[in-house]
């Protein structure tokens, strides 16, 4: 029997033309997918325990739910095994828990934002996250996969289609998918997650609305300070600096040198945080002579501060990457969803 | 070879179809009437709706010109901003400056 929420069925007759009839049918997002056969919808509901038409959440302006077995048969066709399925369920109930509607913004923005996973916890050893070497490079299935499931529930449930309901710009190299754990081994501070009030043995994932990561090499400084001044300027230069002094958010994803060169040097993420928001500013001039501040350079201007972010806390900072090199990133966090850190309901940890 | 046919499960979210939605009455004339603004919070929004709203003046004389502006671009404005607009205007003028 068949219930309003309920998926209709495809019959193909010859599973060879699977993974063109997808194509055919625009559920992908230009790569091909993993055919969402009913069994394999199946097993991802049943690692979870769900009833297929459980919902999981609404976008009301869009007049949209998002059902358990649509959220499985986009995780199947983007490629995840079902044990990454609480990282695709956790990440969606961050987003619908924040403001259902903000589903919709992201897309519906015109500057171009991504969706980032940041995971800690034990998890991570188990689907065999990459949180080291090439960090934000395809390679690897659990963040490649889990990363690309949402956003193929986002094209596929909600239109978030290029064109449609997706009204980015430029676009971002972001929506591919973004999910990485954090190298909590190899880290001088506490796992990020502990940072935000969770247990060490807590797994969880970080959600946000990021603009496309900007790598940043600091080789040859030797302190501390110098490493800070150059990320506080990488900071204050990033693109959209309009958004200064709005509700943003950082993400600094220190590599492994930089973060043993702080960690060396006894920098903790508090004191980080404080230096890092105490240089991150333009002028107000500045803004306007760029751009990105509507109006002529009035008296006062050139004294006025505007920030990068208004708090300390407002910049999160996070051990990943590799140690081939000498390297950092920063993730700009805005319109969306900021921030927000939950746990992960694993049924099978 | 022969193969066994296969069943997919549709990833798509249902359509939620179209709605009616009742226009709310149109005053027969504008003179004297409350006029609102509701600007979506673009920069130059603010800029293009005053100008609007100027020139309009000129030709009905509205009684009063209140201003509203959403928390977001890409968001509906929030149920406080539509009480707001209930309240203090009779026709409203959104628009989008960017």
């Amino acid at each position: 029997m068949t219930t309003p929420n309920r998926s209709p069925l495809h019959q193909i007759n010859n599973p060879s033309d699977a993974v063109d009839e997808c194509f055919r049918r625009g559920w992908t997002d230009g790569l091909p997918v993993v055919p969402p056969t009913v069994e394999r919808v199946q097993q991802m509901l049943d690692y979870m325990g769900l009833a297929p038409d459980h919902i999981l959440g609404e976008v009301p302006v869009r007049r949209r739910v998002l059902t358990a077995e649509q959220a499985a048969a986009n995780s199947v066709m983007a490629g995840c095994l079902p044990e990454y399925f609480p990282v695709v369920l956790a990440t969606m109930q961050a987003l619908f828990d924040h403001d259902p509607n903000c589903i919709h913004e992201l897309s519906a923005v015109t500057n171009s934002v991504g969706v980032l996973m940041l995971i800690n916890g034990p998890i991570r050893h188990k689907l065999g996250l990459n949180c080291t070497d090439n960090l934000f490079s395809p390679g690897n299935r659990a963040n490649a996969t889990i990363g690309r499931a949402i956003r193929l529930i986002l094209i596929n449930v909600f239109e978030q289609r290029p064109g449609v309901l997706d009204r980015g710009c430029m676009g971002s190299l972001g929506k591919h998918g973004v999910c990485f754990g954090e190298d909590e081994e190899n880290s001088p501070w506490e796992p990020f997650h502990v940072s935000q009030g969770f247990q060490p043995e807590d797994s969880t994932v970080t959600v946000a609305s990021i603009q496309d990561p900007e790598m940043l090499g600091n080789r040859y400084g030797a302190t501390g300070e110098s490493l800070m001044d150059s990320i506080a300027e990488g900071m204050a230069s990033h693109g959209l600096a309009v958004y200064f002094g709005r509700d943003i958010k950082w993400f600094w994803i220190v590599g492994h040198w930089h973060s043993e060169l702080l960690g060396r040097l006894g920098w903790d993420r508090p004191a980080m945080q404080k230096y890092l928001q105490e240089r991150a500013f333009r002028s107000r001039a500045q803004l306007k002579q760029l751009g990105y501040i509507r109006g002529d350079v009035e008296p006062g201007d050139h004294d006025a501060r505007v920030y990068a972010a208004d708090h300390p806390e407002d910049i999160l900072i996070v051990k990943a990457g590799g140690n081939s090199g000498i390297y950092s990133e920063l993730i700009m966090n805005y319109y969306g969803l900021i921030a927000t850190t939950s746990k992960i309901n694993d049924p099978h940890p | 070879m022969t193969t066994s046919p296969i069943q997919l499960v549709d990833p798509t979210g249902a359509d939620p179809g179209l709605i009616n939605l009742d226009l709310a009455p149109r005053p027969s004339d504008l003179r004297g009437k409350r006029l609102g603004l509701l600007d979506n919070s673009k920069a130059n929004s603010d800029v293009i709706l005053y100008a609007i709203a100027r020139i309009l003046n000129e030709q009905y004389e509205f009684s009063d010109i209140f201003y509203a502006k959403k928390h977001s671009a890409s968001l509906p404005p929030v149920p406080e901003i539509v009480a707001d607009l209930h309240r203090h205007a009779d026709i409203v003028i959104a628009g989008v400056g960017d």
